[in-house]
């Protein structure tokens, strides 16, 4: 069987596969970017019970393996507490729970990147400060933060091929078992890391297209206008 | 009445004392320079006035409001009393209209049609109204810093503070701000304005007030503190800087 007879007779199978990671990643990112910004207001918050829920969540995740943390949820938690749920359920709670650690960092980071003259300038024209968080820091946050949230995002993507321990039909597990039937480890391989490729390549020319639409430099004809 | 009452105004800054009790007045339509060495307190002295630093001890009354009480509602008394920023500090994301009517529309419920015409007012008469859908970004600090003037005056505060608003532009800027700020003191606004410029100081305040080591050494009109300036330490610094 040719590389072309091999791609077309498992072309289908990718493709599921594909449509499964992208699903997980896409539901996962969603979750992650509303926990991360929660966790992060938590976290700057001056009422320091918020401030050691989100500081202790962060440190549980950066300090545990995701794959540790994905057989903790599907495995240990369903037994714990007595009820199942499908591999794709506890891959998102695993991988929005992952990245959304990592998120409150970045957006922590952002918020503090902007400069202290900008909260005191809304303050003083009368706003309150959780005005001046929503219309003012925010906005110039989420801007400096759109390559570090791109990054992560990609990171992301690729975790989701440990979902596959738990046997979620994803793009790394199909491979593993086309692989089962046809022996072609270099071929699949190389398939399923271009399908991978392709995803997160076709990702960072977006975020590259985001930054510039959001750029706060005005090109020439617009300054025109 | 005096729109503003300052007494005994401390403020540490760890075990540092910045502020070693000052006191000050300022009557409706004063136009209050204070001057002094870097360093000396004027700039944290005048961030008390609005609250953006909390005095350690002291009191401050802006308008009858005591804005140093603890239960004082700070975002009702801070619509009433505009600050510029030596850095300009405006929104780099919004328009220079947007810029301007954030404040009445948020804080005063203004409707948008009203704000608008206001900001468009407001930036004609400072000379910008055709910059009105620009990004800050891409005005010179000379424009930013009278955008930032006209986004102030755009709550009609009864009090304008200036924080060395020509300190951070480049010379030919200066004028252009500097002519915004004398037309408003000229309309009667009450000021207090933290400067270099010595020449303006003379020629607008109606009093100088020289700051040194956290204390107000000498107050007066600017004839008398320029002119005849009582105390040594005032003298030393006058003849440094003029």
């Amino acid at each position: 069987m040719s590389f072309i007879e091999l791609l077309g007779e498992s072309w289908p199978r990718f493709l599921s596969g594909m449509g499964i990671t992208l699903e997980l990643s896409v539901i996962s990112l969603i979750i992650a970017m509303f926990i991360g910004l929660g966790s992060c207001l938590l976290n700057i918050s001056k009422l320091w019970p918020l401030h050691f829920i989100s500081q202790c969540y962060i440190n549980i995740i950066r300090g545990t393996p995701l794959l540790v943390q994905t057989f903790f949820i599907y495995f240990g938690v369903t037994k714990a507490i007595g009820f199942t749920m499908t591999a794709l359920q506890a891959g998102i709670i695993a991988l929005s729970l992952n990245a959304g650690a990592y998120l409150s960092e970045i957006f922590r980071g952002g918020i503090e990147a902007v400069p202290a003259g900008q909260m005191e300038a809304a303050r003083s024209l009368g706003l309150s400060k959780s005005a001046a968080m929503l219309r003012v820091i925010l906005p110039q946050a989420l801007r400096i933060v759109v390559p570090s949230v791109a990054n992560q995002c990609i990171i992301t993507i690729k975790d989701t091929s440990i979902i596959s321990v738990i046997g979620l039909y994803e793009l790394t597990y199909i491979g593993k078992q086309i692989i089962a039937t046809t022996f072609r480890s270099f071929e699949v391989w190389v398939m399923v890391g271009v399908f991978y490729f392709i995803i997160i390549y076709a990702l960072t020319k977006l975020s590259k297209l985001l930054e510039r639409r959001i750029s706060l430099v005005q090109s020439e004809d617009s300054q025109s206008a | 009445m005096s729109r503003v009452k300052i007494r005994n105004l401390h403020k540490y800054f760890g075990k540092n004392e910045v502020l070693r009790g000052m006191d000050l007045d300022v009557a409706e339509g004063e136009v209050i320079c204070l001057i002094g060495p870097s360093g000396s307190g004027k700039s944290t002295f005048l961030r008390c006035i609005n609250s953006l630093e909390q005095p350690t001890d002291g009191t401050v009354e802006v308008d009858g409001n005591l804005i140093t009480d603890k239960h004082a509602k700070l975002d009702k008394i801070r619509e009433n009393i505009g600050m510029v920023f030596q850095q300009f500090n405006l929104f780099p994301h919004l328009t220079v209209l947007k810029n301007i009517t954030m404040a009445p529309m948020h804080c005063k419920k203004m409707p948008r049609a009203e704000a608008e015409a206001k900001a468009m007012a407001l930036l004609e008469s400072v000379g910008l109204e055709e910059k009105a859908n620009a990004l800050p970004g891409s005005l010179s600090g000379g424009q930013q810093q009278r955008v930032a003037i006209a986004r102030a005056l755009a709550m009609d505060p009864a009090l304008m503070l200036f924080d060395e608003p020509t300190s951070a532009l480049d010379p030919e800027m200066v004028g252009d701000v500097l002519e915004v700020m004398r037309r408003l003191a000229n309309e009667g606004m009450t000021m207090i304005i933290v400067t270099h410029e010595m020449g303006f100081a003379r020629e607008v305040a109606s009093r100088v007030v020289f700051i040194d080591g956290g204390v107000i050494v000498e107050e007066g009109p600017p004839a008398q503190v320029f002119g005849n300036p009582q105390h040594q330490r005032t003298r030393a610094f006058l003849e440094k800087v003029l």
